[in-house]
Formats: structure tokens, C-alpha cells, sequence
């Protein structure tokens, strides 16, 4: 008897294994077809991509698309590829994300270790600022980056990404300190280190998890961003959401598909890398502050 | 002239008051332990020594020089941390001469400091290791290194066993012991372990709910404790604090305790403090009797107690190997004695128990303060 329900108990248990798998890979197929049509396309010629089928595997090869969306493609008048804007992007993204993730630490260290009359209130302020729509502070960021002369700059697309990035980072890093033991800053305190020197040689050496998921998340916001982009940098110093925009808006004459996907899937290609570089982290991270360790 | 002189010291968080004029001195080389339950203001009284909160009202000095004002890091003091506070990221070499690298001393000295200290406390193995490759007694080890690098004036300890087994609890508490010989140090402890307290001090302050219930040295807090709280608190088992009356019988002052029987209370002649006891005749007060001056006849020590013997019944008998402790029931409470593991003492039969009298403690039924 036993032996024979043991038996029903596997069977169903396999049942319910292959219901699993099967439910997840059909998600997983949902999930993936865009990319993949995306992925296809940009290695077809456009007579090929005319002749129908948008999921069939290309006849033939090219990579003629990516060259020309990276250095030929016209977005407008200026013909000369996606290029200059993917590096615009990176020298707004990568300072803004440094700047907002160090800025970020620096603000939960002080709002954590180094309490203050009314701290509750200032970290209250800091939170209202992540529920603050990009739209509200169009208007008035833009006034600003005018007063300061940096309108229509890298480093005004930096500010603006820094200054709306800054709640988040701080919430993420308020939280992560607040479960970091006061012992060690006490004893830090004892030993003669200062103010500075704690949060470099204690504080920030033992942030790892926490660093890496305010790096991703700013990451993919200041990457994808097309608002602040559109609104603030315009021409030359648009960053690559932007340029993918006109490049899809702007083609005269014939819609060149396979190049549009290879823009687009150049445009995504940073955020990906570090998802799949630092996801593990990210996920640990996450939950970094429920265990102890 | 004292070493570190507390005066009057008070703290309180806004309007909550969580230590009331405490006052201690002790001397150059003392190892003065504050003892009692969580919560009493034990680490809060550590860490206004250390700098690391303010003082409220009042002063600590050390060899003379107020407090006052000095930062942590300049009183020259070192602290071990309930929690190890090692830090995550550094090597255990790292985490022992950051102190010194803090306080610019050269590299070539520090090395030779963390060799020291590692040898001190046969670590020199570790020294590579991050904390976490490392086991409790071992953490708790670099945390003793870190503090002892320094050579500071004063060392504090905050709780340092709580968190090891009880097997590694007993041998780091004797090695804790011979290091303050060896050494000389001024030592302030923090426990809530009475055991802990008796072993290593050389002076117990026993704090209950902000206040110093009694300083004094081991023996005076054991033997001589002034309140009922003090009483209860030191020692294992507990002193037995039950209810009695100050009764005359035949001229002689006498506590006289309810037994299991009610016909036939049990007369323990009073054979100390008898002058203060005088003016309680016919008053209730709370009589203390420590388990080991309760023994069977056999084990009395009649060469210097006073040994009243009676028979009462016994309720539970719990062996310990060496000795047996028997409960009875006396003045409405449960009583232990400590008696020979072989005295014959059985459960639901009468036995017969000698009272060392000489070393009764009596207190006010109300108060809980000591008469004497
Ligand atoms: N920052 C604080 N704010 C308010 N009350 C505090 C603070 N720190 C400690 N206390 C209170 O002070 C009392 C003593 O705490 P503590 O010194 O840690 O006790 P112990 O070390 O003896 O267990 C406790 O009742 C605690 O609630
Ligand atoms: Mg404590």
C-alpha cells in the first residue's frame, strides 16, 4: 500500500513539475519574442525583411544594419550613426550614477550613524522626493539649469540625474545602515578614527551589496531616461534615447527596419551587461538586512 | 588617591532617568565589575566612561584628570565590544593594529605590537584571516588583541562572554582572569552574570534600576549584603529570603518561621546583629539563609558556625553530583539547603537539617534594607 502511494505521490509530483515548466516557458517565450523579432530583423536585408515573415531565422547574415545604425544612419540631417550619442549617454550615465551612489551612501551614513535633531524630518523630505513625477520638475529644473549656465550640457543632464536620483539612493542606503551594527562605529570611534575616515575604511568597504543594487537601479534609470534628455540636452549632447528616437522619426523615404533594431538593441545592450553582470548581487542585495552575516 | 573616581554621575534620555547618582572609585589594577539584570544602566554607565555618551550630571576622572570634554579616542581607554565589533573587511592583523594606525603610529612598530599581542593570546595563526573564517571564542580573542595593543590606562568590557557557549565562557573567563594578574591592568566589566562578577572582581558594584544597590568587594557583597535585591541577586542558588518573626523565647531572641507543620514553628536563635534586632521583637521581617549554611548534620561546620538542628519534611531532592541540593518548605516559601550527595535526605520524608545561625541575615519586612 505504501509502495503504491509513494508511487502516486511521484507521478503527481511530476505532474505538477511539468505544469510548472511548461507555464514558465511559454512566459518565457512571450517574454523573449520581441527581442528575438528585434534580433533577426537587424541581421536581415530590407529585402528580405519586405519579403514577409518576421519570425523566420534570416537567410542571410548581415551585419551591414549594425555598422550603418552605428556610424552612418541619418538622424536628420546628420548622418553620421548613433555613435556620438552612445558615448554622450555613457559620460552622462556613469558620473551621475557615481556622484548619486557616493552622495546617496554619504546621506545614510549621517542620517543613520550621526543623528541629529529633526533627522526623522529630512529623511521624511528625502522619501517625498523618490514620489515626485519627472513631469512636475520639468519647469522649474530647467529654470535652474538655466541660472547656472547649463542648459543644453553633459554636466547639466548629470545634475538633474543626481539631484532627482538622490532620494532613492539615500532611502536604499539609509536602510541598509540603519540594520549596520552601531558597535562597529563605536568602536571605530575608540580606535581615533573620524568622521570621513569611518565612512571610507568601515562604512563604505562593507557596502557592497547595497552599492551594487543603487548602481543598478540608478543605471537603468539614467540610461533609459528620454524625458529629462529630450527636455534638457538637445542636438549634440542628446543622450542615446533620444538619438534613437529621431533616428526612427527621421528616415526619409523608406523605413529601414533592420537598422532601427540594431540601434535599438545597441541602445539596451549597457543595461543589460550589467544586469547580467552584477544581477546576482542585485537579488542578494535585495535582500541583504534580513539575514544577518 | 583613587584611579577612576565616578561622582555622582547622572544620565537621562530627555526626561527618563536612567542612572541616579552613582558614585564609585577604584584603584590602579582593580577589576571592577557592575553587575545586575539587563536593563539597570550597566553599558549606558560603561560607555559615558568610554566618551561614547554623555554624561547628564556629575564627573568621571581618571588618575586625577576630569573627563570632561576628552573624546574617546584620547582618554586612553579600550573597549571590547558584547558583539566583538570586529570590522568585516579587514584581516584580523588589520582590525588589531587599526587603533594604531589611527593614532600614527609607524608600520614598522605596529607589526611588531600585533606580533606581540598575537603570541599574547596564541592567535598568531589568525592573523590572515577575515573575521568571518572565525569562530566566536576566536572573534572574541582578536577583540581582546585589539584592546590590549593599545596599553591603554583603563580596559572596559562590555557583556564579552554573553555570546559563547558555556564551556568556552569558563575558560575564557579564567584566561580574562590570569591576563589582568599578568598584567596589572584597570579593568571596568560589564556582566549580568553573578558567577562571572564573583570570579573575576576585585570590586562589585551591584546596580539595580539606575543605582548602585552596594559596592564593595566580593567577599563584603556576599557576605554582607545590604538589601534584599543584593541578597537575592549574588550568589547560585539564590540566598533563600523567607518571612519570619522576631520572637522572645525564654529570654532569647529568636526568628520563629512557619514550617509545613503548622503547630510547631521552627525557632532559629538570633545570634547576630541582636541589637538592631531588639526593637523588630514581634515584627515580620525577611530572614536570608544561603543554601550552604542549610547542610545535614554530618557536614556542619561546628568549629566556627553556631549549628541549630531541627527535623522538617523534605519536598524535592535534586542531586548534583558533589552535592545535593534538598528543598523544604519554610515561612511559606520553598527553601534550599546544600547538603552531601550521600546524606539520605528523600523526597516526602522527614529529614534532619543543621542551620549555621551565626550566619543569618535578617532585613526589613518593608524596605528590604539590612538590619544590622
Ligand atoms: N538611546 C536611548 N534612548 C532612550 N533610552 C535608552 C537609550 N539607551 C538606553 N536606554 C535605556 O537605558 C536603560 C539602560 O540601558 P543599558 O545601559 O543598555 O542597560 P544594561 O546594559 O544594564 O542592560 C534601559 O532601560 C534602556 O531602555
Ligand atoms: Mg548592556
Amino acid at each position: 500500500m505504501s509502495a503504491s502511494s509513494q508511487d502516486n505521490a511521484l507521478r503527481s509530483g511530476i505532474a505538477w513539475r511539468v505544469l510548472i515548466y511548461s507555464v514558465l516557458i511559454v512566459t518565457a517565450v512571450i517574454y523573449l519574442a520581441p527581442l528575438f523579432v528585434m534580433l533577426v530583423t537587424s541581421l536581415k536585408s530590407l529585402e528580405e525583411i519586405r519579403m514577409g515573415n518576421m519570425m523566420a531565422l534570416p537567410l542571410q547574415i548581415t551585419f551591414e544594419p549594425w555598422l550603418k545604425a552605428w556610424g552612418s544612419a541619418c538622424l536628420g540631417l546628420d548622418c553620421n550613426g548613433i555613435s556620438g550619442y552612445f558615448w554622450n549617454s555613457l559620460k552622462i550615465t556613469v558620473p551621475a550614477v557615481a556622484i548619486g551612489t557616493l552622495l546617496g551612501a554619504f546621506n545614510g551614513y549621517v542620517l543613520t550613524k550621526w543623528r541629529f535633531r529633526g533627522h526623522q524630518w529630512v529623511f521624511g523630505m528625502m522619501l517625498f522626493a523618490c514620489f515626485i513625477p519627472f513631469q512636475i520638475v520639468l519647469l522649474p529644473m530647467s529654470q535652474v539649469l538655466g541660472w547656472l549656465g547649463l542648459a543644453n550640457t553633459t554636466s547639466g543632464l548629470v545634475l538633474v540625474h543626481v539631484v532627482y536620483g538622490l532620494g532613492f539612493t539615500t532611502l536604499f542606503f539609509r536602510n541598509f545602515y540603519e540594520a549596520f551594527p552601531d558597535e562597529l562605529i563605536r568602536a571605530s570611534v575608540m580606535d581615533g578614527a573620524g568622521f570621513f575616515t569611518i565612512f571610507g575604511r568601515i562604512l563604505l568597504p562593507n557596502s557592497g551589496p547595497i552599492i551594487v543594487v543603487t548602481v543598478i537601479w540608478q543605471f537603468t534609470n539614467i540610461w533609459n531616461d528620454f524625458l529629462f534628455g529630450a527636455s534638457f540636452a538637445s542636438g549634440d549632447t542628446a543622450p542615446i534615447t533620444v538619438a534613437l528616437n529621431n533616428l526612427v522619426n527621421s528616415s526619409t523615404g523608406v523605413k529601414e527596419y533592420n537598422v532601427h533594431m540594431a540601434a535599438a538593441i545597441t541602445a539596451a545592450l549597457p543595461t543589460l551587461l550589467v544586469y547580467v553582470v552584477a544581477g546576482r548581487y542585485f537579488v542578494r542585495g535585495l535582500m541583504a538586512g534580513s539575514v544577518k552575516g | 588617591m583613587s584611579f577612576l573616581n565616578i561622582e555622582n554621575v547622572n544620565k537621562h534620555y530627555f526626561d527618563v532617568e536612567v542612572l541616579k547618582s552613582i558614585n564609585i572609585e577604584i584603584n590602579k589594577g582593580d577589576f571592577l565589575v557592575l553587575v545586575g539584570p539587563s536593563g539597570c544602566g550597566k553599558s549606558t554607565l560603561l560607555n559615558m566612561i568610554a566618551g561614547l555618551d554623555e554624561i547628564s550630571g556629575g564627573d568621571i576622572s581618571i588618575d586625577g584628570q576630569s573627563m570632561a570634554g576628552v573624546h574617546p579616542s584620547k582618554r586612553d581607554i579600550a573597549m571590547v565590544f558584547q558583539s566583538y565589533a570586529l570590522y568585516p573587511n579587514m584581516s584580523v592583523a588589520k582590525n588589531i593594529s587599526f587603533g594604531l594606525e589611527m593614532r600614527k603610529v609607524p608600520k614598522v612598530e605596529r607589526d611588531k605590537a600585533v606580533q606581540k599581542v598575537a603570541k599574547m593570546l596564541q592567535m598568531e595563526q589568525l592573523l590572515d584571516r577575515k573575521p568571518s573564517q572565525l569562530s566566536g571564542g576566536q572573534r572574541q580573542r582578536v577583540a581582546m588583541g585589539r584592546a590590549l595593543v593599545r596599553e591603554p590606562r583603563v580596559f572596559l568590557f562590555d557583556e564579552p562572554l554573553s555570546n559563547l557557549d558555556a564551556k568556552l565562557r569558563v575558560d575564557m573567563r579564567t584566561e580574562i582572569k590570569q591576563l589582568h594578574q599578568r598584567l596589572g591592568a584597570t579593568i571596568v566589566y560589564v556582566t549580568h552574570d553573578q558567577i562571572e562578577a564573583m570570579t573575576l572582581a576585585t570590586k562589585i558594584a551591584v546596580m539595580n534600576a539606575g543605582i548602585v544597590q552596594q559596592f564593595g568587594s566580593p567577599e563584603e557583597i556576599y557576605d554582607n549584603p545590604v538589601n534584599t535585591f543584593v541578597a537575592g541577586f549574588m550568589g547560585s542558588p539564590s540566598m533563600n529570603l523567607i518571612q519570619a518573626k522576631v520572637c522572645k523565647v525564654e529570654d532569647k531572641l529568636c526568628f520563629e518561621v512557619a514550617t509545613a507543620d503548622q503547630d510547631r514553628p521552627l525557632l532559629l536563635p538570633i545570634e547576630r546583629d541582636q541589637q538592631a534586632l531588639v526593637s523588630y521583637l514581634n515584627r515580620n521581617v525577611t530572614l536570608g539563609l544561603r543554601p550552604e549554611t542549610i547542610t545535614d548534620p554530618g557536614s556542619a561546620n561546628r568549629s566556627e558556625g553556631q549549628i541549630h538542628e531541627a527535623d522538617l519534611m523534605v519536598k524535592v531532592t535534586e542531586p548534583t553530583g558533589a552535592d545535593m541540593f534538598v528543598v523544604t518548605q519554610l515561612g511559606g516559601t520553598e527553601v534550599v539547603a546544600r547538603m552531601r550527595s550521600r546524606c539520605g535526605a528523600l523526597a516526602g520524608q522527614s529529614c534532619r537539617f543543621a542551620f549555621d545561625v551565626s550566619r543569618n541575615l535578617a532585613f526589613d519586612g518593608d524596605t528590604g534594607d539590612r538590619i544590622q
